[in-house]
């Protein structure tokens, strides 16, 4: 199923991090949207941002940090993140 | 992963609860905004905010406190933001949206009691929010019954002040509402230590009057027959508004409104053409309550508009700038918050009316009227609302909801046969 498909969030320490890489990302049209870091692969007692990506941008998107040398926490692939009719709400 | 924890400490948060927050917020994010296609890019902000809202705004609230001002905690739109801005306070926006804080809530509440106000005062009493842990004062208003005895209950925990709303709107009540806006001002002047003066009351009502147009930007483009906004973002929008600088908020929603009325001069909509167009009336929708949007919208339906206290009824109608006294001034905001048609009123047939011009103006196929579980003000208003959509021949649908995700199923059997019928 498509909605089970593997999407990539990269991590950051902070969110300004987060927005630097968006800018970088953006300004070299590389799809990425700003996604809430799934609590399953955040590692500490915190909310925060993370990145989405989709497995085909993945590569163009490893090359533009090595090329910029964008700070960042972790790519993290994760499957099934998004249903939308899961309706689960919080 | 910004490393708030020590901000919650601070703020004397129950942080093992608060981290099973943070565990579903992602997920529902997700899947009702992160599963849509062709966003706007302009959401960006709103997906920011949402993906940090325990954070990132809490922060500039407590940096602006330890500058000295002073933070307001509201419930619902009657309280006139102006009045605070105008002594340099902030404005934040408490109603809580989530189950999560409901049990909390109902530990000393009566279950039947509407979410909304469970989880506000759950959200509270669980320590499990930092909006509500850093609010100086909350301003409770008289609206309805359940609010008023919460307000109670909370203000054995926390500063409260209740400003008294009328019931009625006849001109005396417009006066009332006047003097007892004048006497909130003292209470902010008191409390913040800074003077009102017409010119600050000036610049905070066009302030909040630019925040509003702002709004009415967006919504305007939500009558387009190109739909470039789905109604959940359009919601989203709205819910952050009432946590924003108002400045910021304006800035964003131009800057939203532009790239929206750039993608209808495209041809550019986030539905099929002849998706069907649905105006949500009813009780309120705090945020994170994104449920009945994200039903109507996965059951191939579009939200064009909603007639509540978090849609038309938080921006139409603009407070009068040219005047410049503070007894006029209060007189002016007096007249413009008393056009707002909330179901506390008796009659209220201009809410009617309201819902009736919106189904034109945002080209309605169908209405769904809903309110909360136990808000017998808006449950009551049900039957007027159906009859008159009748008498328009607009087809309407009645629901009744709460935060959690156990009638779902129900609702979407619901509201896919509604929509079944609308495309005939």
């Amino acid at each position: 199923m498509a909605e089970e498909q593997v999407r990539y969030y990269i991590l950051f320490a902070n969110y300004e991090q987060g927005l630097a890489l968006h800018d970088l990302l953006d300004r070299e049209n590389i799809p990425n949207r700003i996604a809430p870091a799934p609590r399953a692969i955040q590692g500490e007692l915190s909310c925060g941002m993370s990145l989405l990506i989709q497995p085909e941008a993945l590569e163009t998107v490893k090359d533009c940090i090595r090329r910029h040398n964008a700070p960042h926490h972790a790519i993290v692939p994760l499957a099934g993140q998004i249903k939308p009719r899961r309706d689960r709400y919080c | 992963m910004s490393d708030y924890v020590q901000m919650w400490k601070d703020l004397g948060m129950d942080l093992e609860n608060h981290d099973l927050l943070c565990q579903v917020l992602p997920t529902a994010v997700g899947d009702v905004f992160l599963s849509q296609e062709n966003r706007p890019k302009a959401m960006d902000f709103w997906d920011l905010v949402i993906s940090e809202v325990h954070g990132i705004r809490p922060a500039e609230l407590i940096e602006a406190q330890k500058q000295g001002r002073k933070v307001f905690g509201t419930f619902c739109v009657y309280v006139p933001d102006e009045v605070v801005v105008a002594a340099d306070g902030i404005v934040t926006g408490l109603c809580g949206g989530s189950q999560f804080w409901v049990p909390d809530g109902e530990a000393v509440l009566p279950k039947s009691t509407c979410p909304l106000v469970k989880a506000s005062v759950g959200a509270r009493l669980g320590r499990t929010c930092p909006f509500f842990r850093i609010a100086d004062l909350y301003v409770g208003e008289t609206t309805c019954d359940g609010k008023k005895k919460a307000y109670e209950i909370l203000g054995e925990d926390v500063p409260m002040y209740i400003m008294d709303v009328p019931q009625m709107k006849r001109e005396k009540d417009i006066l009332k509402w006047k003097d007892e806006i004048a006497d909130f001002a003292e209470k902010v002047e008191e409390f913040t230590g800074n003077p009102i003066t017409p010119e600050k009351l000036g610049e905070a009502i066009h302030i909040i009057n630019e925040k509003r147009k702002a709004l009415a930007r967006i919504y305007e483009c939500r009558k387009s027959t190109c739909l470039p906004i789905s109604g959940r973002d359009a919601l989203l929008v709205m819910q952050i508004a009432f946590f924003d600088d108002p400045v910021r908020c304006a800035q964003m929603c131009n800057r939203l409104a532009d790239e929206l009325e750039q993608r209808i001069r495209d041809g550019v909509s986030v539905v099929p053409a002849g998706t069907k167009r649905i105006l949500v009336t009813g009780t309120p929708m705090a945020v994170p309550n994104w449920k009945l949007h994200n039903i109507i919208e996965t059951s191939g339906a579009a939200v064009v508009c909603e007639e509540m206290c978090t849609g038309t009824r938080y921006f139409e109608n603009l407070v009068d700038e040219t005047k410049t006294t503070l007894d006029e001034q209060f007189m002016a905001l007096s007249q413009r918050y008393m056009k707002t048609n909330c179901a506390c009123f008796t009659p209220n047939t201009g809410r009617i009316d309201d819902i009736l011009r919106l189904v034109k103006e945002y080209q309605v196929d169908g209405v769904i009227d809903c309110n909360l579980k136990f808000c017998c003000l808006y449950d009551t208003e049900k039957y007027a609302v159906s009859r008159a959509l009748k008498e328009a021949s607009v087809p309407v649908l009645s629901l009744e909801t709460d935060y959690a995700d156990t009638d779902a199923e129900q609702l979407r059997t619901r509201i896919g046969a509604f929509v079944e019928l609308l495309n005939g």
